[in-house]
């Protein structure tokens, strides 16, 4: 056992626990928090690299896949790239709150710690290979999200969105936990590794539990991640909540759904595939179809992205229905993909409150005088998020949607879906650029100045969608690596 | 030895008992009782597999899922409080800034 791979974890949890004692003794708490933070969150996505071999160093003696906590926990491709892809859009999330939140934002010391806390919840779920963990996992993400959610105390909006949030979560949760505890009393085991064939040798008079036990799963899961038919907490949530906060919601927290449902049906259920491919087929199509067409009708951006964020989500699914190795990786591609450009989006958005330009689709009129350098960068997240090549939206959804065509049958249907709603998803991404670039202002706009702290993160992201959509072959290899973890 | 099966007709009926509770109740504070024994009937259920095969994880899991639910308690009553300070009520039905 090799405790050094937990190290990044480790860094996280002990600068979160630091964190609100620091609180305490500062006085000017916005200039060091996001920094101690920030830092932490460096310092862990640094050793990742090193661990994934990105940072060609050989300072740390591990080996990869390490099991560890009597298999409770693997670190493999999958979890690190997973990890990776965590501790980075938490690590752009705090360098934007450091100009969202202000000095005399209260409880600021909890923020960044309940945020450091939720990302280390992820990085456990990902690492799973017992139900045990993995609940554990999806809990600390999921609680430390309730409270983050409602953490502009004095805006009723805020607080409605905690409680929708709070109210959807813990349902959803019990809903999964009834799920695993019949999983648990079919096999014996709460080991993923073992379900396959311990499932396998069951009577077969208990076919209607293991249908139901899958179906509890299902439901609870797609709470999580925001599917149609469970999608109705989402755009509340999204709106409500601190816009930081909703990056992190929709860029990392809807990961962490699809990281458990990757594990639970990919890994520990893939011999019963034939059963709930259809459900998943089902539901993906109809969460791309139901998310694309709320999207077209929104006048406030947050809920328009929220919406796109759960068309995309339907895309993801599409991975459950596929459930091969190729569609795995184009999943976690397009997990990659979605969460830089969905990070960018969600701090433009930020940053345009901060500059107290205001969150409708309207106020984007004159943006491109306003302040250029944002409009470009929105612009681009926009033609990524809709599919325009030479993005990296398009070349993710690219392999995601070859991938269905590659396995035949239904799945091409799917596809036709999914190609079908990228094509509606033009329009509503669309009417943001005439917004910025066409449409004239009613008055002359002038130019603003952007806050440094939030137009970092937006161009960093920006630039890895333009780099992703250039070049995606080592990103699309890494993907692939990570899915021959899971599905060998 | 009392059967199997009347645990799991026990914590059937519990978790039916809850998703009822969440889905007509109006008052917060109802909605949270009724999550609370959503989770319990699973605790029944995982002691119960847990005695019937021999097997100890299940009791682990029990006591996580207990914690974890109490951890729950602590931040939906923290949200509730915060929802009556700034709504001055916990009745869901008058609650909706945010709509489609």
């Amino acid at each position: 056992m090799n405790y050094l791979i937990l190290l990044p974890q480790i860094i996280l949890v002990a600068i979160a626990m630091l964190i609100p004692a620091i609180d305490l003794y500062f006085k000017d708490k916005t200039r060091i928090l996001p920094y101690l933070a920030a830092g932490a969150l460096g310092v862990s996505l640094l050793i990742l690299s090193i661990f994934t071999g990105i940072i060609p160093l050989e300072i740390f003696d591990v080996t990869i896949p390490t099991s560890l906590f009597g298999g409770m926990l693997v670190v493999d491709r999958f979890a690190l790239f997973l990890q990776l892809l965590f501790g980075m859009v938490t690590f752009f999330v705090v360098m934007a709150s450091s100009s969202y939140i202000k000095q005399y934002d209260r409880n600021q010391g909890e923020y960044y710690s309940l945020l450091l806390i939720a990302t280390v919840g992820m990085m456990t779920v990902a690492m799973a290979n017992d139900l045990i963990t993995l609940f554990i996992g999806l809990e600390v993400a999921s609680i430390s999200s309730y409270a983050l959610t409602g953490f502009r105390k004095n805006s009723k909006k805020s607080a409605e969105a905690a409680m929708k949030y709070f109210i959807i979560g813990a349902l959803s949760s019990s809903i999964v936990l009834y799920g695993i505890s019949l999983f648990y009393g079919l096999t014996g085991t709460t080991d993923l590794a073992q379900f396959g064939t311990q499932l396998q040798n069951i009577d077969p008079s208990q076919d209607g539990l293991l249908a139901m036990a899958t179906i509890f799963l299902i439901a609870g899961f797609s709470f999580k991640v925001a599917a149609a038919p469970f999608h109705m907490w989402a755009p509340d949530v999204y709106q409500g909540a601190p816009t930081t906060i909703t990056t992190f919601l929709a860029a990392a927290s809807k990961k962490m759904g699809f990281a458990a449902l990757f594990k639970v049906f990919l890994f520990g259920l893939i011999a019963f595939k034939a059963d709930w491919a259809i459900a998943f087929g089902v539901m993906a199509a109809l969460t791309m179809t139901v998310g694309n067409l709320a999207a077209l009708k929104q006048e406030d951006l947050k809920r328009m992205l929220a919406y796109s964020s759960i068309a995309q989500a339907g895309y993801i699914m599409m991975a459950l229905a596929i459930a091969t190795q190729y569609a795995l990786g184009g999943a976690l591609f397009h997990i990659l993909t979605h969460a830089f450009m969905k990070t960018g989006a969600f701090i433009i958005v930020a940053m345009l409150s901060v500059m107290l330009i205001g969150s409708k689709v309207g106020d984007l009129r004159g943006l491109r005088i306003k302040s250029p350098i944002t409009a470009f960068c929105m612009a681009i997240m926009m033609l990524s998020l809709a599919g325009i090549p030479p993005l990296a939206g398009f070349a993710s959804k690219f392999v995601l949607f070859s991938s269905a065509i590659d396995a035949g049958g239904w799945l091409i249907w799917l596809a036709v879906v999914a190609v079908i709603n990228s094509a509606i998803s033009l329009y509503y991404y669309a009417r943001v650029l005439k917004e910025m670039y066409v449409l004239p202002t009613d008055h002359i706009p002038i130019r603003m100045k952007e806050p440094l702290a939030m137009l970092i993160p937006v161009v960093l992201t920006t630039a890895a969608v333009i780099i992703v959509g250039l070049y995606p072959e080592p990103f699309i290899d890494a993907a692939m690596d990570a899915a021959r973890a899971l599905i060998p | 030895m009392i059967p199997l099966n009347y645990y799991l007709v026990l914590s059937a009926m519990l978790f039916c008992i809850g998703v009822y509770g969440v889905l007509t109740k109006k008052n917060a504070i109802y909605v949270l009782m009724s999550i609370e024994i959503m989770l319990n009937s699973v605790n029944i259920n995982f002691v119960a597999f847990s005695t019937y095969n021999g097997d100890m994880s299940g009791q682990v899991f029990a006591l996580f899922s207990i914690a974890l639910a109490a951890a729950e308690v602590a931040i939906g009553l923290a949200i509730f409080l915060l929802l009556y300070k700034r709504h001055g009520t916990v009745e869901l039905n008058n609650i909706r800034i945010l709509r489609w």
